[in-house]
């Protein structure tokens, strides 16, 4: 196995008094779907957001040990936290873009970036290029003036995928992206999943243990705030270690 | 003893209710008809655009109206960056409540100041302190000072409606605080925004007392010419009509007054279409 683009080191978060996540030692590989599952509250979404460093935002959170991405620590002082969310991009649990056109939300991460300057050639290339990169310049060519508010809820979120491209990110956190959408639109964002996967590192929170299943080439299991379990889906899924991990994925827990 | 029926208690105050609200909107519809009536026959174009003569008794009022758009640019001049300012501090940085708490205080009370408290303030400060003398400047920036809470209290709800999700998409994507808040915040609180300011200039049109030690002048028959000039107001003038002058026409009178109502209505108006024409397409 190729050296691990994110790795955690005794991590440990804490909101105020209330510890979130223990001692989770994690590595995510590089060019793989890697899947956190676990019951509701365990820290999932927490631990993605660390990934962004999201979680500063929240006042009084307070992290101790290491993150580290393509080896270096993203909590050192001095870490640039715009470039850090340039390389690691976040897609939502509901589907969020901006009321305004498509071809604006594609853009925007490029507006922010100052990337300015472009022709209006270029930028429509830009927005080509990573509408296609999810399947939807077909369908949305000649709607890239239309409200993306107004589109399927699928076709939102795979905007609001898109609109990360356009800074060049590494590695893609995905909380629960399907969770707002119907069966046959989950089944084709686990289809572009699997696209994405060539060119990017994913790491996605599921609370559907058939889509950790069906997707993912690594899976963790949280519980209570810590990795319980972490190891190849198909081990974990078929010869789990832990006893709650498996009281979890045969249904008994959670 | 007999109750009343149900069904008759419902009719009672069915009746109630509806006359409670006829009784406000009479008023109004009175008053508005009135000055119609008695006003319509003096606005004509020349009632409009040319200067007063015959010491306001006949010509048109052309410097008020005039004197009452630069007031009003004035004050919006001032008062929109300043209080939008304000509002954003608030509602995007500062975290301390007691800050907050204190200036939503501040607020509250600078709304509730009569309007000729506003006006003296303006004579002691701008006009007397800062020298500005009687002039466009003074009433202007007292003015402003009079919307400044409608602009901020109408701008924080606007900023605060922005659903939090923005914030963060934006800032997930790697913009500073300062291009999330231009960027994805702004640009969608800027209807709210808009509205606020628009009754702020519908209530600046209208006021006497904050411009009658500040700016107005009782009869200025020429346009102004700088910002340190004295200037004629319509609110001020129609004051100056009714009590000041005899034998004004009534003509004249309610037709200043009825050009006055119809820029404040307007506004009112203006206000209304945009937050309603924003609140169709708004989608989150
Ligand atoms: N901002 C916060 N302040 C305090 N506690 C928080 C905060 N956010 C989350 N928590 C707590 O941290 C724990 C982990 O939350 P987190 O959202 O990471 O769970 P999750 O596994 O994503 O749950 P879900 O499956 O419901 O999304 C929960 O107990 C939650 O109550
Ligand atoms: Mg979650």
């Amino acid at each position: 196995m190729a050296a691990p683009i994110l790795l955690t080191e005794s991590l440990n978060l804490f909101y105020g008094n209330f510890q979130a996540l223990k001692n989770v030692n994690l590595s995510v590989a590089g060019r793989r779907i890697t899947s956190i599952i676990g019951p509701s509250g365990c820290g999932k979404s927490t631990l993605l957001r660390v990934f962004n460093r999201m979680n500063d935002l929240v006042e009084g959170a307070r992290v101790t040990g290491r993150v580290l991405l393509d080896g270096e620590d993203i909590y050192a002082p001095g870490t640039d936290l715009l470039s850090l969310r340039k390389k690691v991009g976040m897609v939502f649990q509901r589907p969020n873009p901006f009321p305004i056109s498509v071809f604006e939300n594609i853009l925007f991460g490029l507006r922010v970036h100052q990337l300015a300057g472009k022709s209006k050639d270029r930028l429509r290339e830009i927005v080509k290029e990573s509408l296609e990169s999810v399947l939807l310049w077909e369908d949305l060519k000649d709607r890239l003036n239309g409200l993306a508010t107004n589109l399927s809820l699928e076709q939102q979120q795979r905007i609001c995928i898109a609109r990360l491209f356009v800074v060049r990110p590494e590695v893609l956190l995905m909380d629960e992206p399907c969770s707002a959408l119907d069966p046959l639109a989950t089944a084709r964002i686990e289809e572009l999943m699997q696209e994405l996967k060539k060119n990017y590192t994913i790491v996605i929170v599921t609370h559907n243990m058939q889509q950790a299943a069906r997707v993912s080439d690594d899976t963790g299991y949280m519980y209570l705030g810590e990795l319980v379990e972490f190891g190849a889906t198909q081990k974990i899924f078929t010869t789990p270690r832990d006893k709650r991990t498996e009281d979890y994925i045969t249904g008994r827990a959670g | 003893m007999r109750t009343l029926s149900p069904r008759l208690t419902q009719r009672i105050a069915f009746s109630i209710l509806f006359a409670a609200t006829l009784f406000v909107i009479l008023p109004v519809a009175f008053i508005i008809g009135v000055i119609l009536k008695n006003g319509l026959g003096a606005v004509n174009w020349e009632f409009l655009t040319a200067m007063p003569r015959a010491s306001m008794r006949e010509g048109g009022i052309l410097p008020a109206i005039v004197g009452t758009f630069c007031l009003v640019a004035g004050a919006v001049l001032f008062a929109l960056p300043l209080g939008l300012c304000a509002a954003i501090y608030l509602s995007e940085y500062s975290k301390d409540s007691r800050l907050n708490r204190a200036v939503r205080l501040a607020i509250v009370n600078l709304a509730g100041v009569p309007s000729v408290v506003f006006g003296l303030f303006g004579l002691a400060l701008f006009v007397g302190f800062f020298r500005f003398g009687a002039s466009i400047l003074a009433g202007s920036l007292t003015l402003g000072l009079m919307i400044l809470p409608v602009i901020i209290t109408s701008s924080r709800e606007a900023l605060d409606a922005v659903p939090g999700s923005f914030r963060e998409v934006s800032l997930s994507l790697g913009a500073t605080k300062l291009q999330t808040i231009k960027y994805a915040v702004l640009p969608h609180a800027l209807p709210g925004i808009l509205t606020g300011t628009i009754l702020g200039v519908g209530r600046a049109a209208g006021e006497t007392a904050p411009i009658l030690f500040t700016v107005a002048a009782f009869y200025l028959p020429r346009l102004p010419r700088s910002i340190f000039d004295q200037a004629m107001a319509l609110p001020y003038h129609l004051y100056v009509l009714s009590t000041q002058v005899p034998n004004v026409a009534p003509k004249i009178r309610y037709g200043t007054a009825l050009v006055l109502l119809a820029i404040v209505l307007l506004m009112n108006f203006l206000a209304i279409a945009i937050r309603s024409h924003f609140r169709a397409k708004k989608k989150w």
